[in-house]
C-alpha cells in the first residue's frame, strides 16, 4: 500500500499548483476517449453489440491522416491558414477512412450473421476475428514501429487558465470535439436520419414496421462512429504519432468510458470519457503512476455497483 | 487366365518397386553424396542468435546479429576451418514472455552449441532457466540488468547497469550539477533496475534529493498496455516540481512519448535516459522529433572500441546496411561470436564424441577459463559472468542534437 501512494502523496499541498494543468491535460485525453467511446455506444445502441474492431477503425483513421498530411506537407513547416487547411484534410482523411472501415465491417462481418439470426456470441467472435485480422494486416503493410507524423502546425501554448498552459494541440482537439459532438447530437435528436436510429435502437420490428429502413440506418450507424473514431485517431496520431496496435489502449479506455456513462447513451460516452481523461490525470498526482488504471477501474466497478446502467444510464432510443 | 494376371501383377509390383527405388536414390545421391576414399564433408555447427528482429525494438536486434553474421561469415571463408558455422535466428521481440519458447526451440536443435543474446534483459531473465537446465552458453551483447550475473551459463559482454547506472548518475549530478532528480522506470527488469541503481547512488552515496515513479509500458512498444496520457499528467508534476534532471529508465519506444510531454509543459532540465533508449526508433518516433534535442543517452560501448570500425565496418555495412557508428553493441556480438568459434575450434578434437550437452558445458568452461584479445578490447569474464574489470571510462554518453541518433560522445 505504501507504493501505491508512493510518489506523490507527499505534496498533496501543492497539489493546488499542478490543478489546472492537471484538468485541462485530463480534458485533452479525456475527449479523444470520448469520440471513440460514441463508436462503441451507438452500434451498441442499434446492435446490442459490443463492435471489438473499433479500436481498428481508429487506428485505421490514425494511419490515414498520417499518409494524407506526409504526402503533402513532406519537409515544409505550415504555418498559419495552410495549417488549418491541412487538420481539416486530416480530420477529413481520418474520418472517412474510418467510416470506409467501419461500413465494411458491418457489410462483412456483421450483417451476414443478423440476416441469419446468428447467436450473439458469434457476434463477438466476429468482431474479435476481424480486429485481430485488422491488426495484423496493418502490422504487415505498415510495419511494426512507431512513426512519428508530420506535424501540420507548430505547437505551442496558446493562453493560460490559471498559469496552466493550453498547447495548441489541446485547443485543436476541444475545438474539432466539441463540432463533431454538437453536431452528433443534434442530428441523432432533431432530424429524421436520428429518430430512425433512436426507432431502430428502441424497437427495431417496430421501426421497420413504421417504413425504417434497418440495413442503411444501422449502416449509417456505423458510418457516424466510424467517421468519429477515425477523427480521434488522427488527432491522437498527430500527438503519439502512428503504430499498428495504437488503437488497443485508447479503444479499452473508451469502451470502459462507455460502460461507465451508460452504454448505448451518447451523452453518457462524452461524460464517461470526460471522467475517466480526467481522473487518470488526477490520479498521477496522488498515486503511482503505475495505478492509474487500477483508480480508473475502481472507480468503474463503484460506479456500476451504484448505477449499473452507468452514470445517465438511458439507452440512445430514449435519448434528449 | 487367372494365373497370367496374378504373375504379370507381381511384375509390374517388382518394376513400380525398382522404379521407385531408383528415384530414391537419385534423390539421396545429392544430398548425402557418395562415400568414396578420401572424401569427406565438415560437421556443421550453429550458433543462435536470440533478440528482439520484430517489433518496436527490433533495430537493437538487427544491429546485433548482423555482427554476428559477420563473424560467422569470417569464419567460413576459412578453409582450414574443421567445421562449417550456421546461425539460426529467435525471435524474442525484446519480451520476457517470449523469450522462454524462444529458449526452448534454441536448445531443441541438436547442433546448436551457444546462444548469442538474448538483447534484452527482460528475455534473458525470462529464458535462463531454459538455458542453464541445457547449459548452453549464453552471450549476452547487451542485456544489462545487474541481477542476471547469476554465473554458470551466463556471459555479459558488456559492463552492466551497476556500472552505467552509476555513472549516468554521476554525470547528472557532478557533471550538469544536478541537485534533485526525478527517477522514472518503465516497471520492466531492465528500465527498473537501472532507475534503482541511478536513484540509490544518487541519494544515499551523494545525498541527493530523488523522486520515483513508474510509468508502466505504453501500447508504443511492444507488449505495452498502459496509456500514453501518463506521460502528460507525469510532465504536469514533474513541470511543477521542477528537478534539476529527469533520468528515465526504458526503452526508446516510451522514452519517445515521455520527450513531448516534457516539452510541451516546458520543462527545462537535463532529461537523460541509458542504453535501452539508444534507439534509432527514438528519432522516429518522437512527435515532433525536434522534442528530443537535448537530451542524454548512455551506452556501455565505450572502450578501446565502441563499434565495428576499418574493414570490419565495411564489411559490416555492406552485409546489413546498417551504418556501423550507430548500430549500438554491433561489435559486442562480433567479438561474442568470435570467443565461440575460439571455443570451439579449441575442442575440435572432441567434438564428434560429444554429445551436444557436454560440447555447450565444455564451451561453458573455455570462456571461464580463457582470455581473449576482440575489437572492443580484452575480454574476460567473472564466475558471475560479467566482465572482469571496474568498467570505469566504459560508459558513452551522447546528446541528442538534431533529427538523427548521435554517434559522438564522451567516455565515463
Amino acid at each position: 500500500m505504501s507504493g501505491f501512494f508512493h510518489y506523490f502523496s507527499s505534496h498533496a499541498s501543492s497539489f493546488r499548483g499542478e490543478f489546472w494543468g492537471l484538468l485541462v491535460g485530463g480534458l485533452g485525453s479525456g475527449i479523444i476517449y470520448a469520440m471513440v467511446a460514441i463508436g462503441y455506444t451507438m452500434v451498441y445502441g442499434v446492435l446490442r453489440l459490443i463492435n471489438f474492431a473499433h479500436s481498428e477503425i481508429f487506428m485505421v483513421g490514425g494511419f490515414a491522416g498520417f499518409f494524407v498530411l506526409k504526402y503533402t506537407i513532406g519537409s515544409s513547416t505550415p504555418t498559419g491558414f495552410s495549417s488549418v487547411l491541412l487538420i481539416i484534410l486530416g480530420i477529413l482523411a481520418g474520418g472517412t477512412a474510418g467510416s470506409l472501415i467501419a461500413v465494411l465491417l458491418e457489410r462483412v462481418a456483421y450483417r451476414p450473421l443478423r440476416k441469419r439470426g446468428a447467436p450473439k456470441i458469434a457476434y463477438l467472435i466476429s468482431a474479435i476475428g476481424a480486429s485481430y485480422f485488422l491488426l495484423n494486416l496493418a502490422a504487415k503493410e505498415f510495419g511494426r514501429i512507431g512513426q512519428s507524423m508530420v506535424q501540420p502546425y507548430t505547437d505551442h501554448p496558446v493562453f493560460t487558465i490559471f498559469g496552466a498552459p493550453v498547447q495548441m494541440y489541446t485547443l485543436i482537439i476541444f475545438i474539432v470535439a466539441a463540432i463533431m459532438l454538437v453536431g452528433l447530437d443534434r442530428l441523432v435528436s432533431a432530424t429524421k436520419l436520428g429518430r430512425g436510429i433512436r426507432a431502430v435502437a428502441q424497437d427495431s420490428e417496430t421501426a421497420s414496421l413504421m417504413g425504417v429502413n434497418i440495413d442503411k440506418t444501422i449502416a449509417v450507424t456505423f458510418i457516424l462512429g466510424g467517421f468519429l473514431g477515425g477523427v480521434a485517431g488522427f488527432l491522437y496520431a498527430m500527438n503519439v504519432g502512428v503504430l499498428y496496435s495504437m488503437g488497443f489502449t485508447p479503444a479499452l479506455k473508451a469502451f470502459t468510458a462507455a460502460v461507465l456513462g451508460g452504454i448505448g447513451n451518447l451523452r453518457g460516452a462524452v461524460l464517461g470519457g470526460v471522467i475517466l481523461g480526467v481522473v487518470e490525470s488526477f490520479s498521477v498526482a496522488f498515486v503511482d503512476p503505475a495505478y492509474i488504471d487500477v483508480v480508473a477501474f475502481a472507480i468503474l466497478i463503484l460506479v456500476l455497483m451504484f448505477r449499473p446502467t452507468g452514470i445517465l444510464g438511458e439507452q440512445i432510443g430514449r435519448a434528449a | 487366365m487367372k494365373v497370367r494376371r496374378t504373375i504379370l501383377k507381381i511384375r509390374l509390383n517388382k518394376t513400380v518397386a525398382a522404379l521407385a527405388t531408383g528415384a530414391l536414390l537419385l534423390v539421396a545421391v545429392p544430398v548425402t553424396g557418395f562415400a568414396s576414399a578420401g572424401a569427406a564433408t565438415k560437421p556443421v555447427y550453429v550458433i543462435g542468435y536470440e533478440g528482439p528482429l520484430t517489433g518496436s525494438a527490433n533495430q537493437y536486434g538487427l544491429n546485433e546479429l548482423g555482427g554476428l553474421q559477420l563473424a560467422v561469415n569470417q569464419w567460413n571463408a576459412i578453409s582450414s576451418l574443421p567445421f562449417t558455422l550456421d546461425i539460426k535466428q529467435f525471435d524474442d521481440q525484446g519480451s520476457g514472455s517470449l523469450s522462454p519458447a524462444q529458449a526452448a526451440a534454441a536448445v531443441a536443435v541438436p547442433n546448436l552449441v551457444a546462444v548469442v543474446g538474448p538483447a534484452f534483459s527482460g528475455a534473458t531473465h525470462a529464458a535462463q532457466p531454459a538455458y542453464l537446465a541445457a547449459s548452453m552458453p549464453i552471450i549476452t551483447p547487451s542485456a544489462t540488468a545487474v541481477g542476471l550475473a547469476t554465473g554458470g551459463n551466463f556471459f555479459r559482454m558488456v559492463y552492466g547497469d551497476d556500472v552505467q547506472g552509476t555513472a549516468d548518475a554521476n554525470f547528472l549530478i557532478n557533471i550538469k550539477k544536478s541537485k534533485s532528480i526525478t527517477v522514472i522506470n518503465d516497471g520492466t527488469f531492465y528500465g527498473a533496475g537501472v532507475a534503482q541503481v541511478v536513484s540509490d547512488y544518487a541519494k544515499k552515496v551523494k545525498g541527493e534529493t530523488v523522486k520515483l515513479a513508474t510509468l508502466p509500458q505504453t501500447s508504443s512498444c511492444s507488449g505495452g498496455i498502459a496509456s500514453v496520457a501518463q506521460f502528460a499528467a507525469t510532465a504536469t508534476v514533474i513541470k511543477h516540481n521542477n528537478p534539476a534532471a529527469v533520468f528515465y529508465g526504458g526503452y526508446a519506444c516510451d522514452f519517445a512519448n515521455l520527450l513531448p510531454a516534457l516539452a510541451k509543459v516546458g520543462y527545462k532540465g537535463v532529461v537523460m535516459s541509458a542504453d535501452g533508449s539508444y534507439d534509432a526508433a527514438l528519432m522516429t518516433q518522437t512527435t515532433p522529433v525536434s522534442a528530443a534535442k537535448g537530451a542524454y543517452l548512455s551506452a556501455a560501448n565505450c572502450g578501446s572500441s565502441s563499434n565495428l570500425t576499418g574493414a570490419d565496418a565495411a564489411a559490416y555495412e555492406a552485409l546489413t546496411g546498417i551504418a556501423p557508428a550507430s548500430a549500438l553493441y554491433d561489435a559486442q556480438a562480433y567479438d561474442a561470436g568470435n570467443i565461440v568459434v575460439k571455443a570451439l575450434k579449441s575442442l575440435a578434437t572432441s567434438l564428434a564424441s560429444n554429445t551436444i550437452t557436454q560440447t555447450r558445458a565444455a564451451i561453458v568452461a573455455y570462456l571461464h577459463a580463457n582470455t581473449f584479445e576482440g575489437v572492443t578490447g580484452k575480454i574476460a569474464f567473472q564466475a558471475n559472468g560479467n566482465l572482469v574489470g571496474s568498467g570505469k571510462g566504459n560508459i558513452a554518453i551522447y546528446q541528442i542534437t538534431g533529427k538523427d541518433l548521435p554517434t559522438k560522445h564522451a567516455c565515463y
